[in-house]
Protein backbone atom coordinates (compact mmCIF):
# COMPACT_ATOMS: atom_id res chain seq x y z
CA UNK A 1 0.00 0.00 0.00
CA UNK A 2 1.25 3.33 -0.59
CA UNK A 3 1.67 5.65 1.73
CA UNK A 4 -0.33 9.32 2.54
CA UNK A 5 0.61 12.05 -0.61
CA UNK A 6 3.51 14.08 0.79
CA UNK A 7 2.23 17.56 2.37
CA UNK A 8 4.09 18.87 -0.78
CA UNK A 9 2.16 17.19 -3.56
CA UNK A 10 -1.11 17.67 -1.41
CA UNK A 11 -0.70 21.46 -1.48
CA UNK A 12 -0.19 21.36 -5.67
CA UNK A 13 -2.94 19.23 -5.92
CA UNK A 14 -5.29 21.01 -3.69
CA UNK A 15 -4.35 24.11 -5.72
CA UNK A 16 -4.44 22.83 -8.92
CA UNK A 17 -8.34 21.94 -8.25
CA UNK A 18 -9.20 25.21 -6.61
CA UNK A 19 -7.66 26.79 -9.46
CA UNK A 20 -9.17 24.67 -11.89
CA UNK A 21 -12.62 24.73 -10.36
CA UNK A 22 -12.23 28.86 -9.82
CA UNK A 23 -11.79 29.14 -13.59
CA UNK A 24 -14.72 26.83 -14.94
CA UNK A 25 -17.10 28.96 -12.56
CA UNK A 26 -15.19 32.35 -14.12
CA UNK A 27 -15.78 30.87 -17.64
CA UNK A 28 -19.96 30.64 -17.33
CA UNK A 29 -21.08 33.41 -19.45
CA UNK A 30 -23.60 34.34 -16.18
CA UNK A 31 -20.52 34.61 -13.84
CA UNK A 32 -18.73 36.41 -16.77
CA UNK A 33 -21.70 39.01 -17.01
CA UNK A 34 -22.31 39.52 -13.37
CA UNK A 35 -18.77 39.51 -12.09
CA UNK A 36 -15.83 39.34 -14.76
CA UNK A 37 -17.08 42.24 -16.62
CA UNK A 38 -18.45 44.39 -14.19
CA UNK A 39 -14.92 43.91 -11.76
CA UNK A 40 -12.98 44.99 -15.35
CA UNK A 41 -15.19 47.71 -15.81
CA UNK A 42 -13.98 49.05 -11.94
CA UNK A 43 -10.09 48.32 -12.92
CA UNK A 44 -10.70 50.34 -15.75
CA UNK A 45 -12.67 53.17 -14.07
CA UNK A 46 -9.89 53.22 -11.19
CA UNK A 47 -7.15 53.41 -13.77
CA UNK A 48 -8.57 56.11 -15.72
CA UNK A 49 -9.23 57.98 -12.34
CA UNK A 50 -5.39 57.59 -11.54
CA UNK A 51 -4.80 58.75 -15.09
CA UNK A 52 -6.96 61.65 -14.79
CA UNK A 53 -4.96 62.57 -10.98
CA UNK A 54 -1.93 62.41 -13.09
CA UNK A 55 -3.39 65.63 -15.34
CA UNK A 56 -4.29 63.27 -18.43
CA UNK A 57 -7.12 63.94 -20.23
CA UNK A 58 -8.90 60.39 -20.73
CA UNK A 59 -12.41 59.31 -20.88
CA UNK A 60 -13.67 55.68 -19.54
CA UNK A 61 -15.85 54.00 -21.98
CA UNK A 62 -16.80 50.33 -20.36
CA UNK A 63 -12.99 48.84 -20.88
CA UNK A 64 -11.29 51.03 -22.51
CA UNK A 65 -9.23 54.63 -21.37
CA UNK A 66 -9.47 56.85 -24.14
CA UNK A 67 -7.28 59.63 -24.51
CA UNK A 68 -6.13 61.92 -27.69
CA UNK A 69 -2.79 60.80 -26.79
CA UNK A 70 -3.25 57.21 -26.69
CA UNK A 71 -5.94 54.51 -25.70
CA UNK A 72 -5.63 51.14 -24.15
CA UNK A 73 -8.35 48.46 -23.22
CA UNK A 74 -8.17 46.33 -20.26
CA UNK A 75 -9.48 42.51 -20.75
CA UNK A 76 -9.61 39.68 -19.06
CA UNK A 77 -5.83 39.03 -18.68
CA UNK A 78 -5.20 42.56 -17.75
CA UNK A 79 -7.92 43.06 -14.89
CA UNK A 80 -5.37 41.25 -12.51
CA UNK A 81 -7.88 38.52 -11.84
CA UNK A 82 -6.48 35.88 -13.19
CA UNK A 83 -2.93 36.49 -10.87
CA UNK A 84 -5.51 36.99 -7.88
CA UNK A 85 -7.17 33.63 -8.42
CA UNK A 86 -4.14 32.05 -8.55
CA UNK A 87 -3.03 33.69 -5.63
CA UNK A 88 -6.07 32.89 -3.89
CA UNK A 89 -5.69 29.52 -4.81
CA UNK A 90 -2.63 28.84 -3.59
CA UNK A 91 -3.80 30.58 0.03
CA UNK A 92 -6.75 28.73 0.51
CA UNK A 93 -4.47 25.12 -0.62
CA UNK A 94 -1.85 25.95 2.01
CA UNK A 95 -2.09 24.46 5.15
CA UNK A 96 -2.98 27.61 7.78
CA UNK A 97 -5.43 28.72 9.83
CA UNK A 98 -8.48 30.45 8.14
CA UNK A 99 -7.65 33.62 10.18
CA UNK A 100 -3.63 33.62 8.60
CA UNK A 101 -5.84 32.72 5.21
CA UNK A 102 -8.40 35.53 5.40
CA UNK A 103 -5.59 38.13 5.85
CA UNK A 104 -3.27 36.66 3.16
CA UNK A 105 -6.30 37.06 0.79
CA UNK A 106 -7.10 40.53 1.59
CA UNK A 107 -3.72 42.00 1.91
CA UNK A 108 -2.32 39.64 -0.85
CA UNK A 109 -5.64 40.97 -3.32
CA UNK A 110 -5.14 44.89 -2.60
CA UNK A 111 -1.20 44.40 -3.28
CA UNK A 112 -1.95 42.63 -6.42
CA UNK A 113 -4.41 45.02 -7.92
CA UNK A 114 -1.74 47.88 -6.69
CA UNK A 115 0.29 46.56 -8.65
CA UNK A 116 -2.17 45.69 -11.58
CA UNK A 117 -3.08 49.23 -11.27
CA UNK A 118 0.66 50.84 -11.67
CA UNK A 119 1.12 48.19 -14.86
CA UNK A 120 -2.15 49.49 -16.50
CA UNK A 121 -0.98 53.36 -15.89
CA UNK A 122 2.66 52.73 -16.80
CA UNK A 123 1.44 50.93 -20.14
CA UNK A 124 -0.17 54.05 -21.09
CA UNK A 125 2.43 55.99 -20.91
CA UNK A 126 4.11 53.58 -22.80
CA UNK A 127 1.70 53.49 -25.51
CA UNK A 128 2.48 57.11 -25.87
CA UNK A 129 6.34 57.86 -25.12
CA UNK A 130 7.11 54.26 -26.82
CA UNK A 131 4.49 52.66 -28.95
CA UNK A 132 6.82 50.23 -30.52
CA UNK A 133 7.40 48.42 -27.23
CA UNK A 134 4.18 48.24 -25.84
CA UNK A 135 3.22 44.67 -26.97
CA UNK A 136 6.69 43.48 -25.24
CA UNK A 137 6.07 45.62 -22.13
CA UNK A 138 2.13 44.54 -22.08
CA UNK A 139 2.86 40.56 -22.29
CA UNK A 140 6.78 39.75 -21.87
CA UNK A 141 7.44 42.73 -19.03
CA UNK A 142 4.31 43.65 -17.12
CA UNK A 143 2.43 39.80 -17.52
CA UNK A 144 5.78 38.49 -15.93
CA UNK A 145 6.31 40.91 -13.60
CA UNK A 146 2.53 40.43 -12.05
CA UNK A 147 2.97 36.43 -12.09
CA UNK A 148 6.26 36.78 -10.37
CA UNK A 149 4.20 39.47 -7.67
CA UNK A 150 1.66 36.85 -7.15
CA UNK A 151 4.45 34.33 -6.11
CA UNK A 152 6.47 36.31 -4.04
CA UNK A 153 3.28 37.35 -2.17
CA UNK A 154 2.46 34.19 -1.67
CA UNK A 155 5.64 33.07 -0.50
CA UNK A 156 5.80 36.24 1.99
CA UNK A 157 2.82 35.00 2.80
CA UNK A 158 2.95 31.66 3.56
CA UNK A 159 6.91 31.91 5.56
CA UNK A 160 4.50 34.61 7.90
CA UNK A 161 1.55 32.87 8.71
CA UNK A 162 1.41 29.13 7.01
CA UNK A 163 0.88 26.71 9.72
CA UNK A 164 2.68 23.06 7.81
CA UNK A 165 1.69 21.11 10.81
CA UNK A 166 -1.82 21.73 10.31
CA UNK B 1 1.67 42.52 6.53
CA UNK B 2 4.42 43.93 8.42
CA UNK B 3 6.65 40.41 7.22
CA UNK B 4 10.66 40.49 7.72
CA UNK B 5 11.19 37.29 5.89
CA UNK B 6 14.51 35.27 6.70
CA UNK B 7 17.66 35.01 4.99
CA UNK B 8 17.52 32.46 2.52
CA UNK B 9 14.08 33.48 1.99
CA UNK B 10 14.95 37.63 1.35
CA UNK B 11 17.91 36.27 -0.36
CA UNK B 12 15.79 34.98 -3.14
CA UNK B 13 13.53 37.91 -3.19
CA UNK B 14 15.82 40.20 -3.63
CA UNK B 15 17.71 38.43 -6.48
CA UNK B 16 14.55 37.93 -8.36
CA UNK B 17 14.14 41.39 -10.05
CA UNK B 18 18.06 40.50 -11.26
CA UNK B 19 17.15 37.16 -11.97
CA UNK B 20 14.37 38.40 -14.21
CA UNK B 21 16.17 40.69 -16.20
CA UNK B 22 18.64 36.99 -16.90
CA UNK B 23 15.62 35.46 -17.92
CA UNK B 24 14.29 37.79 -20.17
CA UNK B 25 17.34 37.99 -22.01
CA UNK B 26 18.01 34.15 -22.18
CA UNK B 27 14.16 33.67 -23.54
CA UNK B 28 14.43 36.89 -26.31
CA UNK B 29 18.02 34.72 -27.07
CA UNK B 30 16.00 31.52 -27.81
CA UNK B 31 12.83 32.88 -29.03
CA UNK B 32 13.11 32.34 -32.47
CA UNK B 33 14.03 28.53 -32.00
CA UNK B 34 10.84 28.28 -29.05
CA UNK B 35 8.35 29.95 -31.56
CA UNK B 36 9.78 27.02 -33.80
CA UNK B 37 9.49 24.35 -31.33
CA UNK B 38 6.15 25.44 -30.07
CA UNK B 39 4.68 25.50 -33.77
CA UNK B 40 6.16 22.15 -35.03
CA UNK B 41 4.90 20.42 -32.42
CA UNK B 42 1.53 22.13 -32.29
CA UNK B 43 1.21 21.06 -35.59
CA UNK B 44 2.45 17.74 -35.13
CA UNK B 45 -0.40 17.24 -32.77
CA UNK B 46 -3.01 18.75 -34.65
CA UNK B 47 -2.05 16.40 -37.77
CA UNK B 48 -1.87 13.37 -35.44
CA UNK B 49 -5.24 14.06 -35.14
CA UNK B 50 -6.55 15.41 -38.39
CA UNK B 51 -8.27 13.02 -40.40
CA UNK B 52 -7.41 14.27 -43.63
CA UNK B 53 -4.32 16.13 -42.68
CA UNK B 54 -3.98 19.81 -44.22
CA UNK B 55 -3.20 22.29 -41.22
CA UNK B 56 0.43 23.39 -41.19
CA UNK B 57 1.24 26.20 -38.79
CA UNK B 58 3.56 28.98 -40.57
CA UNK B 59 6.39 30.89 -38.12
CA UNK B 60 6.52 34.58 -39.65
CA UNK B 61 8.13 36.91 -37.15
CA UNK B 62 6.72 35.38 -33.73
CA UNK B 63 3.48 34.99 -35.52
CA UNK B 64 1.89 31.80 -36.76
CA UNK B 65 -0.45 31.51 -39.59
CA UNK B 66 -2.96 29.05 -39.82
CA UNK B 67 -2.91 27.10 -43.58
CA UNK B 68 -5.20 24.29 -44.72
CA UNK B 69 -4.37 22.44 -47.68
CA UNK B 70 -8.10 21.73 -48.54
CA UNK B 71 -9.18 25.59 -48.81
CA UNK B 72 -12.38 24.91 -46.95
CA UNK B 73 -11.74 27.12 -44.06
CA UNK B 74 -10.26 29.84 -45.60
CA UNK B 75 -8.61 31.97 -47.18
CA UNK B 76 -8.46 34.75 -43.59
CA UNK B 77 -8.07 32.43 -40.74
CA UNK B 78 -5.80 34.82 -38.76
CA UNK B 79 -2.30 34.99 -37.82
CA UNK B 80 -1.94 33.94 -33.63
CA UNK B 81 0.80 35.75 -31.76
CA UNK B 82 2.93 33.17 -30.18
CA UNK B 83 4.97 35.87 -27.68
CA UNK B 84 2.08 35.44 -25.64
CA UNK B 85 1.74 31.30 -25.93
CA UNK B 86 5.44 30.86 -24.52
CA UNK B 87 6.49 33.98 -22.80
CA UNK B 88 5.90 32.27 -19.39
CA UNK B 89 9.19 30.55 -19.35
CA UNK B 90 10.76 34.03 -18.58
CA UNK B 91 8.63 33.37 -15.12
CA UNK B 92 9.88 29.97 -14.48
CA UNK B 93 13.58 30.77 -15.38
CA UNK B 94 13.37 33.72 -13.38
CA UNK B 95 11.90 31.45 -10.55
CA UNK B 96 14.77 29.23 -10.85
CA UNK B 97 17.51 31.56 -11.42
CA UNK B 98 16.38 32.79 -7.98
CA UNK B 99 16.73 29.79 -6.05
CA UNK B 100 20.18 29.09 -4.14
CA UNK B 101 22.91 27.35 -6.31
CA UNK B 102 20.70 28.14 -9.67
CA UNK B 103 23.90 26.20 -11.89
CA UNK B 104 24.46 23.42 -9.83
CA UNK B 105 23.74 19.88 -11.89
CA UNK B 106 20.48 18.89 -9.18
CA UNK B 107 18.98 22.47 -10.06
CA UNK B 108 19.45 22.72 -14.18
CA UNK B 109 17.88 19.34 -14.00
CA UNK B 110 14.91 20.61 -12.01
CA UNK B 111 14.92 23.34 -14.54
CA UNK B 112 14.93 21.31 -17.51
CA UNK B 113 12.18 18.72 -16.26
CA UNK B 114 10.24 22.07 -15.56
CA UNK B 115 10.57 23.91 -18.56
CA UNK B 116 9.95 20.15 -20.67
CA UNK B 117 6.11 20.07 -19.15
CA UNK B 118 6.18 23.95 -19.38
CA UNK B 119 6.46 23.84 -23.01
CA UNK B 120 3.87 20.96 -23.36
CA UNK B 121 1.44 23.09 -21.75
CA UNK B 122 2.32 25.83 -24.51
CA UNK B 123 1.59 23.33 -27.50
CA UNK B 124 -1.85 22.35 -25.99
CA UNK B 125 -2.74 26.29 -25.49
CA UNK B 126 -1.30 26.41 -29.39
CA UNK B 127 -3.22 23.51 -30.08
CA UNK B 128 -6.57 24.23 -29.02
CA UNK B 129 -6.01 27.90 -29.96
CA UNK B 130 -5.96 26.32 -33.71
CA UNK B 131 -8.96 24.06 -33.17
CA UNK B 132 -11.04 26.77 -31.66
CA UNK B 133 -10.27 28.77 -34.50
CA UNK B 134 -11.59 26.68 -36.43
CA UNK B 135 -14.42 25.36 -34.39
CA UNK B 136 -16.15 28.80 -33.00
CA UNK B 137 -14.49 31.39 -35.17
CA UNK B 138 -14.41 30.21 -39.47
CA UNK B 139 -18.03 31.16 -39.84
CA UNK B 140 -20.06 28.83 -41.78
CA UNK B 141 -17.35 25.80 -42.03
CA UNK B 142 -17.66 26.14 -37.67
CA UNK B 143 -21.52 25.37 -38.22
CA UNK B 144 -20.79 23.14 -40.99
CA UNK B 145 -18.25 20.87 -39.26
CA UNK B 146 -18.42 21.13 -35.38
CA UNK B 147 -21.61 20.28 -33.03
CA UNK B 148 -22.71 23.28 -30.43
CA UNK B 149 -21.06 20.95 -27.79
CA UNK B 150 -18.14 20.30 -29.86
CA UNK B 151 -17.35 24.58 -30.09
CA UNK B 152 -18.07 24.34 -26.30
CA UNK B 153 -15.52 22.02 -25.60
CA UNK B 154 -13.14 23.55 -27.86
CA UNK B 155 -13.57 27.04 -27.08
CA UNK B 156 -13.57 25.98 -23.56
CA UNK B 157 -9.83 24.13 -23.62
CA UNK B 158 -8.27 27.17 -25.30
CA UNK B 159 -9.38 29.47 -22.41
CA UNK B 160 -8.59 27.09 -20.18
CA UNK B 161 -5.13 26.62 -21.30
CA UNK B 162 -4.76 30.20 -22.31
CA UNK B 163 -4.55 32.59 -19.24
CA UNK B 164 -5.03 30.56 -16.08
CA UNK B 165 -2.83 27.97 -17.75
CA UNK B 166 -0.31 30.08 -18.94
CA UNK B 167 -0.46 32.32 -15.69
CA UNK B 168 -0.06 29.17 -13.03
CA UNK B 169 1.87 26.61 -14.61
CA UNK B 170 5.43 28.61 -14.56
CA UNK B 171 4.59 28.54 -10.11
CA UNK B 172 2.91 24.99 -10.26
CA UNK B 173 6.16 23.60 -11.85
CA UNK B 174 8.81 25.65 -10.22
CA UNK B 175 6.70 24.35 -6.85
CA UNK B 176 6.56 21.16 -8.13
CA UNK B 177 10.33 20.03 -8.99
CA UNK B 178 11.89 22.22 -6.23
CA UNK B 179 9.19 21.00 -3.35
CA UNK B 180 12.00 20.93 -1.16
CA UNK B 181 13.88 23.79 -1.63
CA UNK B 182 10.93 26.37 -1.37
CA UNK B 183 9.23 24.60 1.83
CA UNK B 184 12.57 24.97 3.34
CA UNK B 185 12.33 28.42 2.40
CA UNK B 186 9.09 29.39 3.47
CA UNK B 187 9.54 27.71 6.45
CA UNK B 188 13.01 28.47 7.39
CA UNK B 189 12.14 29.98 10.71
CA UNK B 190 12.05 33.91 11.28
CA UNK B 191 8.81 35.37 11.86
CA UNK B 192 8.26 39.45 12.17
CA UNK B 193 10.06 40.25 15.34
CA UNK B 194 12.18 37.41 17.00
CA UNK B 195 12.68 34.82 14.56
CA UNK B 196 11.71 31.86 16.63
CA UNK B 197 8.40 31.23 14.65
CA UNK B 198 6.65 30.40 17.90
CA UNK B 199 4.68 33.49 18.04
CA UNK B 200 2.47 32.13 14.81
CA UNK B 201 2.74 28.22 15.21
CA UNK B 202 5.25 28.99 11.46
CA UNK B 203 7.29 25.83 11.70
CA UNK B 204 11.09 25.90 10.99
CA UNK B 205 11.17 23.14 8.62
CA UNK B 206 9.93 21.62 5.82
CA UNK B 207 6.32 20.81 5.42
CA UNK B 208 5.36 17.45 7.87
CA UNK B 209 3.50 14.41 7.12
CA UNK B 210 0.13 14.20 8.85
Amino acid sequence: MSGPLAPEAKFLALFLTLLALAFSVLSLQAVDAAVVAPYTGAVASAAGAVLSLLGEDVAVRGFEIVSPRFSVAVYNGCNGLVTGVIFASAVVAFPATWRARMIGLLTGLVALQVVNQVRIVSLFYVGVFLPRFFNEAHILVWQSVVILSGVCLWLLWAHRYGNPAR
Amino acid sequence: MGIQPAEPLRAVLLRLPVTLLLAMLVWLALRPALDQAVASLAEALIRAYEVPRVTRLVVDRHWVGVRRADSSANADLPALPLTGVHFNAVVLLALAFALPSPCSRRQLERLAMAWAVLLLTQVLNLVFEVTSLYATRSGAFSLASYSGLERDLHGFLQVFTDLPVRFSAPFALWYGFNADVVSSLIGGGGTSGTGTGKETGTRSHRLRRR
